[in-house]
């Protein structure tokens, strides 16, 4: 079983983890060309202005004295505000709004991939070297091939353009207006529609998930079903297997019985390691979408130079991926308990 | 178990690159993203769902709600805390000048003032009366006041700070008022520091917008998040995870009624996908639009595409302070002979552009009809530069920014089309490119050998081009006798003049035109003006972009402005 000594290990090994990714973002950050003083000040601004902008935010005091502040900043959870992207507002605020934007979209796309990948991925296996193998894994490798700015454009230009029955942006359309609970649209839609028993903002927010959550999930699921099958193959090779069907026990029983809890292993990881990416990876799905996660947003923030955006945002990523890999190793002492952890 | 750790790590890093892929392939394609330099945000909309819940949801309204679609969610909704458009679009909605821009046209009309003069260094403002602040404030001429010493006066008590409030403070008004005071609740004098012929333009432009006595003193800061104006649309709310603004009709308004219910400016970054989203009725209004997305619009059965000549300018200015072959005016004709901005126009631009020949566009008065754009002639380049005693070449870098500016929709391809052109006359041009905030610094310190750059009006005067780009705004005494151009770091120097050109002749006709009020007299000294920049070519005038709407079938009234708007409240929806 998982000890609260390996958790608690896990979690303070936390510390050095995120004081090395603010180190670096701030270095990477203040060593790149670009001024946020130029940015804000604009073309108008004389050199006298943009000055009287640095000064003010302090961004013309010397490097070890902006990262000393920064430090006791992260320290007392203080992110700063953002300098352009939305000008004076908390960064922990600024997250808070966006980040389930992007969390919903990520969860919904490994959800399908998930539905799709692991019964793929099995099916190719038990059928291994049949005419549904190689379907299935010709299926695979060209959902794997396709990266998501070609087929987001491809479905918005069948769903929305021409059989016009999807959406092709944003997360509900303008008319409605539902009110914020998690952040996670259909999550308070649906809440939204409870309350009300009008679930026309529902459907609406149901439907504009559709096409990016499919886009990413068929990525996933190529990833997935490949995993599965290959881990399955291997399972199935074991000799506990060939006892099992030795006894007279059923195929099926064999193979979801014994197999498929061992061979699930390796998915997970592939599954952990996959969601953290995707945080990251929703970038191009949110921008081919305009879906205003934080990855579209860290772009911009980069571009510009809003150096407490990307900074907070670098920060939470970095927490939130390390959370998700605790996540997964503390899942295989669950699914296979010889794992000591 | 060693063997899944094995494959985990190698997941992991393969998990890692290809993110970076997918990072850099987003960079990769400017075309996809939007141009403004702003970005999208957020505010407490995420953590507040009471006061959501009221305005609740509508299944009815589809007819009412307008939805106009941009590359970008505002960064700040305050005008005297933005630099950029993007801002602009929305305030515009919500708050009114003292005196407005026709819609569709330059010429100004009555706003906050049903009469105003101009004579010498005064100017008088006779206020409207009954007009409210969407707080419910009345508007008078403290109102003003408060604006003004808000966005100009250090000492004033809710003076937000030099890094809150925007260079168009001194730049639109703070550079030109002595002082502003008023005479009963409404009537304003405003004393300016030298006879300026733009000021009031300068008075109908979006840094002038009129806020609330009320709400500086009560807001301060927060008006970047609560627009407190009293304009034809009031502020709803801002829902930053949807990256949306939504504003409602302002039934008091004291012009135009608006006819539509809401109007709600969403953000969708890929420009392909606006024009898409406009297509399948995901929108009613869209901006931002390239050469692709206006095929896609051009195409689309369910909206058209609306064009219309901007007001700005697109160039290659030669650094003459740095390069001395610049400082031959038969290099810059050599040089401007050789390029092909009729190809560049056509085929780069794509036909969303013009060709220029002056620093000002034909739509903005001051434009000399007599003057035609360099042809591509090279026999004739390489005379020039035979006579000016480079016949054999010589090598320059040209700096550029990286992503599609307005007037600018293609830089890199622009650079790599000077770059060849120039390669037929013996010139060997290297490109330097860079994003645009750094770019920025780069050619104002005057780093820059040659550069694009451009420009898109304030207050559509031609002395928004004339003096503000082309003149060098130093006392006499920088000035060498017998040099047409001035260093960087002369004194005061402005360094929007990135040419570095100080050409005495040109100078004192915009000097002139400047402070003269009789407006025939001021035309003739701009087109002399222009001849002069023709002729001297301290750029290279490339083009004049247009201005592109996508506007749906639905859509009535809608009026594409080369200045202010988008006049909103005169759309309705069918």
């Amino acid at each position: 079983m998982v000890s609260k000594r390996f958790v608690l290990k896990r979690l303070l090994l936390l510390v050095p983890v995120l004081f090395g990714v603010a180190t670096l973002v701030f270095a990477i950050l203040h060593l790149s060309p670009g001024d946020p003083a130029r940015v804000i000040a604009g073309q108008r601004a004389t050199d006298a202005q943009v000055a009287a902008v640095r000064a003010d935010l302090g961004l013309d005091d010397p490097l070890w004295v902006q990262y000393g502040r920064y430090l006791v900043d992260i320290v007392t959870l203080n992110l700063g505000e953002s300098y352009i992207i939305q000008r004076g507002t908390p960064i922990l605020t600024i997250l808070r709004a966006r980040l389930p934007v992007t969390l919903e979209l990520a969860i919904y796309g490994q959800v399908i991939g998930i539905l799709l990948g692991i019964p793929f991925g099995i099916i190719s296996a038990v059928k291994q070297d049949t005419l549904t193998d190689h379907l299935t894994r010709v299926g695979a490798l060209t959902g794997i091939s396709m990266p998501i700015y070609w087929t987001g454009p491809l479905v918005i230009l069948l769903f929305a353009q021409f059989l016009n029955v999807l959406p092709a942006s944003n997360r509900i359309a303008s008319q409605f207006d539902p009110p914020v609970y998690t952040g996670l649209i259909t999550v308070d839609t649906f809440v939204f529609g409870l309350q009300s028993g009008e679930f026309a903002a529902f459907v609406s927010a149901a439907s504009h998930m559709l096409l990016p959550a499919a886009v990413i999930g068929v990525y996933g699921m190529a990833l997935i079903s490949r995993m599965m099958r290959s881990s399955m193959l291997e399972v199935i090779r074991q000799d506990y297997m060939r006892t099992a069907r030795a006894k007279g026990q059923g195929a099926k029983i064999t193979v979801m019985k014994h197999g498929f809890q061992n061979a699930l292993i390796p998915v997970i990881t592939v599954i952990g390691i996959q969601f953290g990416t995707l945080l990251g990876g929703a970038v191009l799905t949110e921008t081919v979408f305009g879906i205003g996660g934080i990855g579209t947003m860290l772009v911009q923030a980069i571009e510009v130079g809003d150096y407490p955006v990307v900074q907070g945002t670098v920060l939470v990523f970095a927490f939130l991926f390390t959370l998700v890999n605790l996540g997964v190793d503390l899942t295989y002492s669950y699914l296979d308990p010889r794992i000591d952890q | 178990m060693s063997r899944d750790i094995d494959r985990r790590a190698f997941l992991k890093a393969a998990g890692g690159a290809a993110a970076a892929a997918t990072l850099a392939g987003c960079a990769a394609d400017p075309d996809e993203t939007g141009t403004g330099t702003e970005g999208s945000g957020t505010t407490e909309a995420g953590g507040d769902g009471t006061e959501a819940t009221e305005s609740g949801t509508e299944s009815e309204g589809e007819g009412s709600t307008l939805t106009y679609a941009r590359g970008n969610d505002s960064g700040t909704l305050d005008p005297q805390n933005t630099t950029s458009g993007e801002d602009v679009k929305v305030t515009n909605q919500v708050y009114d000048q003292l005196i407005m821009f026709e819609p569709g046209q330059t010429t100004l009309r009555e706003g906050l003032a049903t009469e105003w003069n101009l004579e010498g260094t005064t100017v008088t403002l006779t206020l409207r009366e009954g007009v409210t602040f969407h707080n419910g404030d009345d508007f008078t001429a403290d109102d003003f006041i408060a604006t003004f010493n808000r966005f100009t006066n250090p000492d004033y008590e809710y003076y937000p700070g030099d890094s809150y409030v925007s260079a168009y403070g001194p730049f639109t008004l703070g550079n030109w008022i002595d002082s502003v005071s008023k005479d009963g609740d409404y009537s304003l004098t405003i004393e300016l520091n030298q006879k300026y012929a733009p000021f009031l333009r300068n008075l109908a432009m979006f840094a002038s917008s009129v806020l609330s006595q009320q709400a500086i003193q009560e807001l301060g800061q927060e008006l970047a998040q609560n627009p407190v104006g009293t304009g034809p649309f009031q502020f709803e709310n801002w829902d930053t995870s949807n990256q949306r603004i939504r504003l409602s009709a302002n039934g008091d308004y004291w012009g135009e009624a608006p006819q539509v219910d809401e109007v709600v400016f969403s953000a969708v970054g890929s420009n392909t996908t606006r024009a898409q989203t406009l297509d399948s009725g995901g929108a009613d209004i869209i901006d931002g639009i390239g050469a692709q997305a206006s095929k896609i619009v051009q195409d689309s059965s369910n909206a058209e595409l609306v064009q219309q000549a901007g007001i700005n300018v697109g160039y290659m200015a030669f650094n003459m302070a740095k390069v001395e072959a610049f400082r031959e005016t038969k290099v810059r004709q050599a040089i401007s002979h050789a390029i092909d901005t009729q190809a560049l126009v056509e085929n780069i631009f794509k036909g969303i552009a013009e060709q220029a020949s002056q620093p000002i566009p034909s739509n903005v008065f001051g434009f000399n009809d007599d003057l035609s754009p360099y042809e591509q002639n090279l026999e004739r380049a390489q005379t020039l530069l035979d006579e000016a005693g480079y016949g054999d070449g010589f090598s320059f870098e040209l700096a550029t920014f990286k992503n599609p500016r307005t007037y600018n929709p293609s830089p890199l391809q622009a650079a790599q089309l000077v770059k060849s052109n120039l390669a037929e006359i013996g010139i060997e041009v290297s490109i330097n490119q860079q994003s645009f905030n750094p770019f920025l610094d780069y050619t104002s310190a005057g780093n820059h050998d040659a550069c694009f750059l451009g420009w898109m009006t304030d207050n559509a005067d031609p002395d928004n081009f004339f003096y503000a780009l082309l003149h060098p705004q130093v006392a006499d005494g920088e000035l060498t006798e017998g040099q047409d151009w001035v260093s960087f770091d002369a004194e005061g120097f402005n360094t929007l003049n990135v040419a570095a050109w100080a050409n005495r002749d040109y100078m004192t006709l915009v000097e002139e035109a400047q402070t003269t009020y009789d407006q025939t007299v001021r035309e003739e000294k701009y087109k002399q003006a222009a001849k002069i920049a023709h002729d001297e070519a301290p750029w290279v005038f490339m083009d004049h972009a247009k201005e592109l709407r996508g506007v749906a079938n639905r859509v009535s009234g809608f009026v594409l402005a080369p200045i202010s708007g988008p006049f909103l409240n005169l759309v309705s929806l069918n």
